[in-house]
């Protein structure tokens, strides 16, 4: 499969009161055409950090450095105004909170109108029937009607529709969405996730989907990088990744993840907590919570170090060398 | 048991922050209020005029040249000079020792009077967020109306009930202000009652005045001082104009108001009679004023930093 | 037969609709008629999606919210009557754990404060509390150390910890746990159940646990309740239940959970529309504006809970 997009050595600092924070730390991952990608990994491990740092969001604070191959251009080396025309047309974003995305004081029309005005040329009258046609598209009832309604009279299910819309309206080679069902109920969530691998096959987009739940990783997902406290700990296929995991932490997240109970009707958990960015340790990152430590752990990083043809993992008990630091 | 007991030990969990002892930790934060204000770049210089204030107020009897009601008759409306720094008035009392004088009415009549201001505004807006409904409706109708009315109308009304004194002026501004302080709290208040924690609590079953005391209390004294600090510039500003109209302090009592007030008669022969009450009133009250705000930065989590 | 801890008789809440101030006042039924029963030492689920009205149920149980109607019946008496003093002993007995640990903890106390909140309501001599907070503290996984920090020093799973510290210091027999893993990380969030279930154990309590998430509940739930826009459509033994829904919804529901087995690939039912707002709700069943099985009576008649195979179910269907 050709990539779409590649990155390289992804590291993303934000500097505050208290010094510099590495919050994303040497990411690579490559997106294939047609491809869906999950990211996944708890709270704080820079899975939404890495999707912001590809379109250039991160304000003023944040400082990216590696290189973001997409059509042969570094995105990383891209004037803010050429990001401009990037973001929406060739690679959009959904994100988690469909309510806090809308402006509620412009109708859906207005606001999808928009993203068309900004990278089109079209007519009022050919946006109107563009704009139209995408809330049909995505299973929004009586579009014309919605067209000229605000956004809070619409639920929480169908702004996350809207905010599709808004995404795929300039037929977007990458669409990157960032927990995209996480704010909806269970019902609403599979018909998002529905629509959303409808639209993939349609449009042929590339989908990064940033995620908790493994259960929507296996539901739509091709292939899977997780990542731990900054880092990429293993990238593999779905199946195999949730077959078997290989990294302690994959394994510890796929185990607690699917709800089995061990012998005594316990689940699987993985002890303590997610370190905070900038109180790594010098080893490992995992080795506090890992079950499987060795001395090595504690004293150097291991490197992202390739298994098979489609699996990566970073963990000296599956023969990494010393990270380069 | 033993079952439990390993578990606790398998999770064992690592705080987030690991340092320090525990008692330490409580310390610094109970200190750290104040270095936070004494490390802000204004505050400091603020701190320290406030504390020369208070000094002032409370010392400056003592250094005061000459008695405050002294006249000189040798030396009717001195301009100021070696004797006299600051001149003398139209029955040659000094002013320098008068405006010290007063330094102490207008610190005693302002803290009284944001004390007044404090402690009934807090009360009612606490109730008020705190009970909610109708007890909220009325109260805050009322307090609607009071807030209609500029403030000194509202204070020149009841010291014309009391009678002209500084204690009736000194109410009278506190009472004024309560409306608006009240207002506040209710807002600060109604923030933390949707909290979690207030709801946690009284699912505990806790009483209503424990919820109020520790609960809601300690969550808006910083919001609180901040609003104390800005009413005691509105008071002593307050407290000034009533004495200026005649319904304050009355003389021969040395006060910064009153002052100004003979002042303005003489403000052609003798500049100085109104002018340095005037600077006195000016400076006190922007430099309270700004410390507000620089507290209110300090006490705002949101603010940037 | 298991003695009944918590008894739920045709429990309803309505929330008056602000309007315009001469309009007639309207209402929502934010729970209708629900029916429940808490036994010792059980677990029951509550399920459903939001607006629902679980949360309210279980706001309803221990009178943080005043149901409109019906009762809510602790060891034989009916609490929704209690003077003040008998609501009091009665919170004694039953506690609450919190979705947000971060929300429900007091920033500016500590977190022996915080525990020792319970103690000073109800009165307990000083010389016991001690005794009571190491233990309790230690019960949570935590240790002593940590009595003398502030919330904001702990990761999620930790408050949590500190959350249902606070609700067990008094030793109560129910805990109504709205939601108390859905703000952490997977990882985490077994954890945390698997603590709640050693506390059963470890303490007899019973639970009532509400939440959105199935598999979650299905793990820790002995029977579940589904719910859907403020009724109980189904109620059944947590393996029945998810073994073979009887109900559309619950059907509905128990499909829509993204299988984590990539090989099972399950033909998913996808509900049609939208959770209707609970100002407006269909007449008869509520459900049948979604429900692939409507019939003409379904749009009419609102079905009553009734015995089918030894479950509860509210569906013209059986």
């Amino acid at each position: 499969m050709p990539s779409i997009l590649k990155v390289k050595g992804l590291s993303t600092t934000f500097s505050g009161k208290h010094g510099d924070t590495t919050v994303v730390d040497g990411v690579d991952f490559e997106l294939g055409k047609g491809e869906i990608l999950g990211i996944v990994g708890e709270s704080g491990c820079g899975k939404s950090v890495t999707s912001l740092s590809i379109l250039q969001l991160l304000g003023k604070k944040g400082e990216s450095s590696g290189v973001i191959q997409f059509n042969d251009m570094n995105l990383l080396e891209q004037s803010e105004k050429a990001m401009r025309g990037i973001r929406g047309r060739d690679i959009s974003m959904i994100f988690q909170d469909p309510m806090s995305s809308l402006n509620p004081i412009l109708t859906i029309g207005k606001q999808i109108g928009e993203m068309i005005e900004i990278h089109e040329e079209a007519s009022g009258a050919e946006r109107k029937l563009k704009v139209i046609g995408l809330l049909k598209k995505v299973g929004i009832p009586r579009a014309e009607e919605i067209y000229r309604e605000y956004p809070h009279r619409l639920s929480g299910g169908m702004k996350q529709r809207v905010m599709i819309a808004m995404a795929i309206a300039c037929n977007p080679a990458v669409l990157i969405a960032d927990e995209p069902t996480t704010a909806l109920d269970v019902t609403i969530q599979a018909q998002v996730l529905d629509l959303l691998k409808g639209l993939q096959k349609e449009l042929n987009m590339s989908i990064i989907l940033i995620t908790h739940d493994l259960g929507v990783v296996a539901e739509m997902c091709d292939r899977v990088v997780v990542m731990y406290a900054g880092q990429v700990v293993e990238t593999a296929d779905t199946r195999t990744l949730l077959r078997s995991p290989k990294h302690p932490y994959a394994k510890g997240l796929v185990h607690s993840a699917s709800l089995v109970s061990n012998e005594n009707k316990r689940l699987n958990s993985i002890p303590g907590q997610v370190p905070l960015p900038g109180q790594f340790s010098s080893g490992c990152r995992f080795a506090d919570r890992c079950e499987y430590v060795l001395d090595v752990c504690r004293r150097s990083q291991p490197s992202l170090s390739k298994l098979d043809k489609n699996t990566t993992c970073r963990c000296w008990l599956y023969g990494s060398k010393e990270a380069v630091q | 048991m033993a079952r439990l007991k390993e578990v606790t030990q398998s999770l064992h969990a690592p705080l987030m922050k690991e340092e320090k002892n525990p008692a330490l930790v409580q310390k610094k934060l109970k200190v750290s209020m104040f270095w936070k204000v004494w490390n802000h770049k204004r505050a400091k210089y603020h701190l320290i005029f406030l504390f020369l204030f208070l000094v002032m107020g409370i010392f400056g009897p003592m250094i005061a040249p000459f008695d405050p009601n002294k006249p000189f008759y040798d030396a009717l409306l001195q301009a100021p000079g070696k004797e006299h720094l600051l001149g003398t008035d139209a029955l040659g009392r000094d002013v320098l020792s008068r405006l010290l004088y007063g330094t102490r009415v207008t610190l005693t009549v302002s803290i009284l009077a944001a004390g007044i201001t404090f402690v009934a505004g807090t009360l009612l807006g606490l109730i008020s967020a705190y009970v909610g409904g109708i007890v909220d409706n009325i109260l805050m109708r009322i307090m609607d109306i009071l807030l209609a009315l500029p403030s000194i109308i509202l204070a020149l009304a009841i010291v014309a009930v009391l009678g002209p004194s500084l204690t009736n002026a000194m109410i009278a501004v506190g009472v004024s202000s309560i409306p608006s302080f009240a207002r506040l709290t209710r807002s600060a208040a109604l923030t933390i009652k949707s909290s979690g924690y207030i709801e946690a609590s009284r699912s505990i079953g806790s009483s209503h005045s424990w919820i109020i005391m520790r609960q809601f209390l300690p969550n808006i004294t910083g919001v609180l001082v901040v609003y104390t600090t800005l009413f005691i510039g509105g008071a002593i500003l307050d407290t000034a104009a009533l004495s200026f109209i005649g319904l304050g302090a009355q003389p021969p009592a040395p006060e910064w108001g009153t002052m100004l007030s003979e002042g303005k008669n003489y403000i052609y022969e003798a500049w100085w009679l109104a002018t340095f009450p005037g600077i006195a009133i000016t400076v006190v009250v922007f430099v309270i004023n700004d410390f507000g705000d620089v507290l209110r930065d300090i006490f705002d989590p949101k603010s940037v930093n | 037969m298991k003695t009944k801890l918590l008894e739920v008789k045709d429990l309803e809440k309505r929330f008056k609709l602000k309007k315009a101030v001469f309009a007639p006042p309207s209402f929502v039924h934010a729970i209708n008629g629900v029916n429940l029963v808490l036994h010792e030492g059980e677990t029951l689920g509550i399920v459903g999606e939001s607006g629902c009205g679980k949360s309210t149920t279980g706001r309803c149980l221990l009178r943080l919210i005043e149901p409109s109607h019906g009762e809510v019946i602790f060891e034989g008496k009916d609490i929704t009557h209690f003077t003040k003093s008998e609501l009091k002993a009665f919170r004694k007995q039953v506690q609450m754990v919190f979705q947000d640990p971060m929300d429900s903890m007091n920033p500016k106390m500590t977190i022996g404060e915080i525990m020792a909140e319970p103690l000073i309501s109800h009165k307990i001599p000083k010389a016991q509390w001690q005794e009571l907070l190491t233990s309790t503290i230690k019960l949570v996984g935590l240790n002593e150390d940590h009595l003398s920090r502030y919330p904001h020093e702990f990761s999620g799973g930790q408050k949590q910890r500190i959350g249902i510290a606070r609700a067990i210091i008094l030793r109560p027999k129910v805990i109504v746990a709205d939601e108390p893993v859905s703000a952490l990380d997977v990882s985490v969030q077994s954890q945390i159940i698997n603590l709640l279930q050693d506390l059963q154990e470890e303490l007899d309590l019973s639970y009532v646990f509400i939440s959105h998430d199935l598999g979650v509940v299905e793990h820790i739930a002995h029977r579940v309740a589904v719910m859907y826009l403020g009724e109980v459509v189904e109620l059944a033994d947590s393996e029945e239940l998810f073994r073979d829904p009887l109900h559309p919804y619950t059907k509905a529901l128990i499909s829509s959970i993204p299988r984590k087995d990539p090989d099972e690939r399950k033909e998913r039912i996808i509900l049609k529309g939208e959770i209707p707002s609970p100002s407006s709700p269909p007449a008869g069943c509520k459900f049948h504006p979604r429900c692939e099985f409507a019939a003409e009576i379904c749009k009419t008649k609102r079905p009553a809970l009734k015995q089918v195979y030894g479950r509860e179910v509210a569906c013209h269907l059986y």
